[in-house]
C-alpha cells in the first residue's frame, strides 16, 4: 500500500486519554494529544471525582457516555478544548465485573468534513438501541441510526452482542454489506469496528467506532483474542482478525500471531489489564505513530484486546 | 520446459504450483485453466465474507501480479470441454487445444442440489464459490428471510453470515443434532444454542419435501409434516460431490471420483489429479489440510521425486465468531472404546476425548477449544496417553513427570475462581466459610449459597472440602441415578424442572454429565422425566428405552415376542376373538389368558409384528402396552350386570378409567383394579390403585402390590360417584408420574413421601390441586395417548425387517 497517501487523512480522533482510579479520584494515566499541548498540559494537572466531569460522569453512571458540546456543560476542561479545537468526546469505562479499571477518552475535533462514528448501543426489550453517538459530519447517517435498532446477531453491533466479543467488518458502504450500508456509503464509512463494554449488572452495551476513508479513526484495527478458552492455561493473547492500511489483512487462520503477557504494547495490556495509549514510541505496529488499545473484561478474565493505530 | 496443464485454480493446484514453481523455478510452462473468471482464492474464508468480517481482497492467494511472476498462462472463465490423452492435448471451451507433457486435474467439487421439487427456482443457491456467496449478499437484507438446508459446516457459516447481514434465517436439517458428523449430541446441542442466542432458528429432525416458488421465484420450503417456512432465498449446503466428470470422460480409471495412487497419479502416468475430485484408497476428501498434504506429493511427483500421500486424521473448526467448537477424529460409539468428559455448564464448556488402547481417536470440544491442536497432536502421533489419563482432559497445563491427582485441577485454581456461577462463589468464599466452620455441603449451601441454586457444582464444592478439610470432609453417601451423574433422582427431576431442561443433551450439559451419552441406566430415567415435565416440547426416545418399549413387545427367551391386545376393562366380543384366533392361526402363536384378563399372543417373530399389529389394528384393537411401565390393565369384575351381589358397575368403570388412562407412561408399570363388591373377585386390594364399589360408593386404595412384595393397599379416599373416582384416580396416577423416582412403584414411592396424608392433601383435600394435576395429565395424554403399534406400522415397519437372512446365506 501506498503510505504517501496515507499520510494526507485528517483523523477522526485529535486525543485519547486514558483515566485511572486513584483513591476516590480518577488521575491521568496517559495519552496522545498530537499537537495539542495546551489542552495535554491541562488535562495532565486535572483529575476527577466520582461523577465529576467526563470520566468521573462515566465511572459514576458505570456506562459510556458521550458528549457532544462542551459548552455549558459538565466538562471541566472546557475552555482549553475548545481553544484546542476539540468539540467532541466519548468516554468508554473499562470494568472488571463492579470495579472500574479505567476511563477511555477520546475527543474528536469536529468540522463539516470530519465523518466517522462513535456510537454506543444498549438492550432494551430483547433488542439494541442506539443510546447515544457521535458521528461528526455524517448527519443522515446519524438519523438512519437513531432509527434502527439490532435484534440479537444482526448487523455489527447485533453480532457482537450475540458474539460476546469484538467484531471487524469490512466495506461498510458496498453493497449490502452493512445493515445501514447505503447511508455509510454514502458518509463514506468503510471500516467498522464493534466491541462489547460489559458494564455492571448489563451485559448488552456494544460500541462501534466506524471509520471512514477521508477522516479515518484508524489506518489499522486488531482483535486480539486472551480468553483461557482460547488460549489455553499458558496465557497470552491471539490475534484473531485484524486489516492494515499498510500491512492489508492481518489475520491468519492456521497459525495466529501470539503474545505473551508482557510481551510489547499488546502484552502490555494482557499484563496490567488496562488501556493504553501509545505515542511515538518505536516498535509500534507497521511504523504507526500512535497505538490505542482497549481491552475489555468479561467473566473474570481479559478475554479481549481491540487496538487500533493512527 | 515441460508444458503443464492444470484444470482449476483451487487451493489444492494452487498450493501445488507454489512448491513447483519454489522447487523448480522455470521449469514447467504453466498453463492454467479455470471455469471461475478468477485465480485462486481462500475458499474456506467465503463463509467470513458471507458475513462482511472479511473482503474478498483478503482472502486471494495468489493474484494477476503472482501468476504474472511465475510466466503462468491463465485461462480464467474458460472451461475445460474434454482431454484427448492419445494426443495429449486439452480442449478449452473457446475452441484452443493446449498440448501438454503433464496434466493435473483439479476440478474440484459440485455442490450436491436435493432434487426437492422447486430446486430449479430462481434464489436457490448452492454455497460454493464467490459467485454464490454474491448471489446471497445480494438477497440479503434486512428484514429478508433466508432458509439453510444443511446444518453442517458450511450451513451454519452460510446462516451466521446472513443473520449477520441482517436476514431471518432458519436452518433446516435431516439429523436429530447439527454437524452429526463432526460432533456428538452434546456439543450439536450447545451449538445449536448459541446459534438460538444468535436469532438463528435450527430444525433438526426437519425432513424438506418441497420448495414453493411464486412466479418463478422461491417463496417458501415446505416440509414433510407439511410445515411452510417462508422465504426470499433459499441455500442447499448439504454436501458435496466430487467434480470428476472430466476424468471420467478422458477414459481416466473412476469410482466416485478419479482414482489416483499415492503418488497422486492417476490411472495415466501423464495425468495426475489432486484434490476434492480424487479417491485414494476409496477415501474422498473435502477438508483442506489432506488436500496441501496431496499438492506437496504432487509437486514431487511433477519433479520426478519420490513421495507418497498418506491420509491423516483432520479436524474441524467454525467459522462462527463467538462460536468455539473443535472436532477431530472418530468419535462414535464402538468396542472397547473409553470416553473421558468434561463439563461446565455455568461456562458452557464441554470436552470429550474418545480413547482406544491408551491412545486418542477422537476429540470434541466445545467452549473452550484451547487445547484442541495439543490433543490433535496427540491423536495424529498415536501417542500412549495411559500415564497422563487422570488429568488428559485438564490440557498440557497438568501434565508434569507424574500423573496427578485429579483433585489438583481444583487444588490449582485460584481463590477468586468461580465455582458456583449460579451465585457468584468463589473458591476463596468457600475456603473462608470452612476455615469459619462449615465443614458439610448442606453448612457451605446456608453460608455461602454456594450449590445451592442448580446443583451443578456440588460435586466441585465437595472437592473444596476436601482439599480443605482433607480426611476430616466425608462426603455424604447419597445415591446417585448411575455413574454418570452424582445427582439424585430427586435432584435431576427438581434441576429439570427449574432449569426449564428440555432435552437429553441439555440435561446432560447443564447438569455436568460425566459421559457423553449416558448410560442405560439414566437414559430411560432422563427420557421419562422429561416427557413428563415437557409433554409438548420434548420427543419421546425410543432408543432411551428398554428393548420391549422400543418395539412395543415382551422378548421371550428364545427372542420372540408376545404380543396382547388391550381388552378394556377385561371385555372383549366376538369380532375381535375371531380376529385373535386368525391372528394366532397366521403367525403361529401360542395363546394364553393372563391374569390382567387379556389374551396373549406368544412366539411372534420380530418381522411378523408389524403385520400382526396391522391385523389386529384392523379388527380395532389396540395395543395392551404389556411389556411398558406405563398403564397396564384395569382388572374388574362383572359387577351390577351380571353379579348377585354386586354394588356397582365395576365392569363398566373399569372400561371408563381404561378409557382415559391407557397409553400414558409412568415411573414404573402400574396396575388397577374394580372389584364390584368387598368379596374383591378383581384383587382390588393388592393393585397400584384399587377401588372397591360398596354400596354407598366407591373406596379408593393404593399401594397394593403382589409380586417379589406382598402388600395390601391403604384406603385413600371414599366417594360416592363414579367421576370422584376417575378424578382421584388420574390426579393419583399424575402426582406419581410427577413425583416418584423412575422404577419405584407406587407403594415404594408414597413410602418416600412419609406416608399418605402428602398425597391425600393433593388429590383429595384440595381440589384446585386435584384440577391442576388433572390437566396436566390431559395434556399429556393429548400427546401420548395413541396406539404404538399403529404408529409403527405406518412409520417404522421396515426397521423391524432383519437385515439378511444369515441363515439362507448359510444354506446356499
Amino acid at each position: 500500500m501506498d503510505t504517501a497517501i496515507l499520510a494526507t487523512p485528517r483523523p477522526f480522533i485529535a486525543a485519547t486519554e486514558v483515566w485511572l482510579p486513584s483513591g476516590d479520584r480518577l488521575v491521568h494515566g496517559g495519552g496522545d494529544y498530537a499537537d495539542l499541548t495546551a489542552f495535554e498540559a491541562a488535562s495532565i494537572r486535572q483529575s476527577f471525582a466520582r461523577g465529576e466531569g467526563l470520566p468521573g460522569k462515566a465511572w459514576d453512571e458505570e456506562r459510556p457516555v458521550v458528549l457532544k458540546s462542551f459548552d455549558g456543560s459538565y466538562f471541566l476542561r472546557a475552555e482549553a478544548a475548545r481553544e484546542a479545537g476539540l468539540t467532541a468526546a466519548v468516554a468508554l469505562p473499562v470494568f472488571d465485573g463492579k470495579k472500574l479499571l479505567a476511563v477511555l477518552v477520546v475527543l474528536c475535533a469536529g468540522d463539516e468534513t470530519a465523518t466517522g462514528a462513535i456510537e454506543v448501543w444498549r438492550g432494551q426489550d430483547g433488542l439494541l438501541m442506539l443510546a447515544d453517538g457521535y458521528y461528526g459530519a455524517a448527519r443522515q447517517f446519524e438519523w438512519v441510526s437513531q432509527h434502527t435498532h439490532f435484534p440479537k446477531g444482526q448487523g455489527l453491533p447485533g453480532g457482537v452482542w450475540a458474539a460476546r466479543a469484538p467484531i471487524l467488518m469490512r466495506d461498510l458502504g458496498s453493497g449490502y454489506s452493512f445493515i445501514r450500508s447505503e447511508s455509510a456509503g454514502a458518509a463514506g464509512l468503510s471500516t467498522g469496528l464493534g466491541l462489547p463494554v460489559p458494564l455492571p449488572g448489563d451485559d448488552s452495551c456494544v460500541v462501534a467506532l466506524l471509520s471512514a476513508a477521508g477522516t479515518p479513526i484508524a489506518h489499522r484495527f486488531e482483535i486480539w483474542d486472551a480468553r483461557a478458552a482460547r488460549v489455553g492455561a499458558a496465557g497470552g493473547a491471539e490475534l484473531t482478525d485484524g486489516i492494515c492500511d499498510r500491512d492489508g489483512p492481518l489475520w491468519d487462520e492456521d497459525n495466529p500471531p501470539r503474545v505473551q503477557v508482557w510481551q510489547g504494547p499488546i502484552g502490555q495490556v494482557l499484563g496490567t489489564g488496562l488501556p493504553v495509549v501509545l505515542s511515538a514510541r518505536p516498535g509500534l505496529a507497521a511504523g504507526y505513530n500512535l497505538m490505542v488499545a482497549l481491552p475489555i473484561h468479561r467473566d473474570g478474565e481479559l478475554s479481549h484486546i481491540v487496538a487500533w493505530y493512527i | 520446459m515441460q508444458k503443464l496443464v492444470v484444470i482449476g485454480a483451487g487451493m489444492a493446484s494452487g498450493r501445488m504450483l507454489e512448491h513447483l514453481f519454489e522447487a523448480a523455478p522455470g521449469e514447467f510452462d504453466v498453463t492454467l485453466f479455470n471455469a471461475e473468471p478468477r485465480g485462486n482464492y481462500n475458499r474456506i474464508m467465503l463463509s467470513p465474507v458471507l458475513s462482511g468480517e472479511k473482503s474478498y481482497d483478503e482472502i486471494v492467494t495468489h493474484d494477476a501480479d503472482w501468476y504474472a511472476r511465475h510466466g503462468v498462462h491463465c485461462r480464467f472463465g474458460e472451461r475445460v470441454t474434454a482431454i484427448d490423452r492419445a494426443r495429449k492435448v486439452v480442449l478449452g471451451a473457446s475452441g484452443d487445444e493446449v498440448p501438454y507433457d503433464k496434466l493435473v486435474i483439479a476440478t474440484g467439487s459440485n455442490p450436491f442440489i436435493v432434487p426437492l421439487p422447486g430446486h430449479d427456482l430462481d434464489g436457490v443457491v448452492a454455497y460454493r464459490d464467490l459467485d454464490d456467496t454474491n448471489r446471497m449478499i445480494a438477497a440479503a437484507g434486512p428484514g429478508r428471510r433466508a432458509v439453510v438446508i444443511g446444518g453442517g459446516l458450511l450451513g451454519l457459516e452460510a446462516a451466521a453470515g446472513l443473520r449477520l447481514r441482517g436476514m431471518e434465517v432458519t436452518v433446516v436439517h435431516l439429523p436429530g443434532h447439527l454437524m452429526e458428523r463432526q460432533l456428538d449430541p452434546a456439543a450439536g446441542y450447545l451449538l445449536r444454542r448459541a446459534l438460538g442466542e444468535r436469532g438463528i432458528e435450527v430444525l433438526c429432525g426437519a425432513n424438506s419435501k418441497e420448495i414453493v416458488g411464486q412466479d418463478g421465484k422461491v417463496a417458501a420450503l415446505r416440509l414433510e409434516d407439511g410445515t411452510e417456512i417462508a422465504c426470499d432465498i433459499l441455500v442447499m449446503a448439504v454436501g458435496i460431490r466430487p467434480a470428476a466428470a472430466l476424468g471420467r470422460e478422458a477414459g481416466l480409471t473412476t469410482g466416485r471420483a478419479i482414482a489416483v495412487d499415492a503418488t497422486m497419479t492417476t490411472s495415466d502416468p501423464d495425468v495426475l489429479a489432486l484434490g476434492e475430485c480424487v479417491e485414494f484408497e476409496g477415501q474422498l476428501f473435502g477438508l483442506v489440510a489432506p488436500l496441501y498434504d496431496q499438492a506437496k506429493v504432487a509437486a514431487q511427483t511433477l519433479l520426478g521425486q519420490s513421495a507418497a500421500f498418506v491420509p491423516r486424521e483432520v479436524s474441524t473448526k467454525l467459522k462462527v465468531t463467538g462460536c468455539d467448537l473443535f472436532s477431530a477424529g472418530d468419535f462414535a460409539e464402538g468396542e472397547g472404546r473409553e470416553d473421558i468428559v468434561f463439563r461446565d455448564p455455568a461456562r458452557g464448556v464441554y470436552k470429550r476425548l474418545v480413547l482406544k488402547d491408551d491412545r486418542i481417536i477422537g476429540a470434541v470440544m466445545y467452549g473452550d477449544t484451547a487445547d484442541g491442536n495439543w490433543f490433535y497432536g496427540l491423536m495424529k502421533d498415536g501417542a500412549d496417553v495411559s500415564a497422563m489419563r487422570e488429568t488428559l482432559i485438564f490440557g498440557p497445563g497438568f501434565q508434569g513427570g507424574a500423573p496427578a491427582d485429579p483433585m489438583a485441577a481444583v487444588a490449582a485454581l485460584p481463590d477468586e475462581a468461580e465455582i458456583c456461577g449460579c451465585n457468584g462463589v468463589s473458591k476463596g468464599m468457600i475456603v473462608k466459610a470452612i476455615e469459619g466452620g462449615a465443614h458439610t455441603l448442606d453448612a457451605i449451601k446456608i453460608c455461602t449459597k454456594a450449590s445451592g441454586s442448580c446443583g451443578g457444582c456440588s460435586g466441585l464444592v465437595e472437592q473444596v472440602l476436601a482439599l480443605t478439610l482433607g480426611g476430616e470432609f466425608v462426603k455424604p453417601a447419597v445415591k446417585p441415578v448411575c455413574g454418570c451423574t452424582d445427582l439424585t433422582h430427586e435432584e435431576l427431576r427438581r434441576l429439570i424442572r427449574s432449569k426449564s431442561l428440555k432435552s437429553m443433551p441439555e440435561v446432560m450439559q447443564e447438569l455436568g454429565w460425566k459421559t457423553p451419552d449416558g448410560c442405560p441406566s439414566c437414559r430411560p430415567a432422563l427420557n421419562f422425566y422429561l416427557l413428563v415435565e415437557w409433554p409438548l416440547e420434548y420427543r419421546d426416545d425410543l432408543q432411551s428405552r428398554f428393548v420391549n418399549e422400543r418395539n412395543h413387545g415382551n422378548i421371550q427367551k428364545d427372542g420372540t415376542y408376545s404380543v396382547m391386545p388391550r381388552m378394556f376393562g377385561g371385555m372383549t366380543n366376538a369380532d375381535e376373538l375371531r380376529a385373535i384366533a386368525d391372528a394366532a392361526d397366521k403367525y403361529g402363536a401360542a395363546v394364553k389368558v393372563t391374569g390382567g384378563q387379556r389374551i396373549d399372543l406368544l412366539g411372534i417373530r420380530k418381522e411378523d409384528l408389524p403385520s400382526i399389529w396391522a391385523d389386529l389394528g384392523a379388527a380395532g384393537m389396540v395395543s395392551g402396552h404389556a411389556y411398558t411401565k406405563g398403564l397396564r390393565t384395569v382388572k374388574t369384575c362383572v359387577g351390577t350386570d351380571w353379579c348377585r351381589f354386586g354394588t356397582q358397575d365395576s365392569t363398566g368403570l373399569g372400561i371408563r378409567l381404561e378409557k382415559r388412562l391407557w397409553g400414558s407412561w409412568t415411573p414404573h408399570k402400574f396396575k388397577l383394579a374394580v372389584t364390584g363388591c368387598p368379596r374383591n373377585c378383581a384383587e382390588a386390594t393388592c393393585k397400584d390403585l384399587g377401588v372397591v364399589c360398596v354400596d354407598s360408593g366407591y373406596e379408593i386404595g393404593v399401594g397394593g402390590a403382589a409380586g417379589i412384595e406382598l402388600k395390601a393397599t391403604e384406603p385413600l379416599a371414599k366417594v360416592a360417584t363414579e367421576a370422584e373416582v376417575i378424578d382421584i384416580t388420574v390426579a393419583f396416577l399424575q402426582l406419581y408420574r410427577e413425583g416418584a423416582n423412575y422404577l419405584d412403584r407406587p407403594h415404594k414411592w408414597i413410602a418416600k413421601t412419609g406416608g399418605l396424608d402428602w398425597i391425600r392433601e393433593r388429590v383429595v383435600d384440595d381440589p384446585d390441586s386435584r384440577r391442576a394435576l388433572i390437566e396436566r395429565f390431559d395434556i399429556s395424554q393429548s400427546v401420548y395417548q395413541k396406539d404404538p403399534w399403529a404408529d409403527h406400522v405406518a412409520t417404522r415397519a421396515a426397521l423391524y425387517t432383519p437385515l439378511a437372512d444369515l441363515t439362507k446365506e448359510a444354506a446356499e
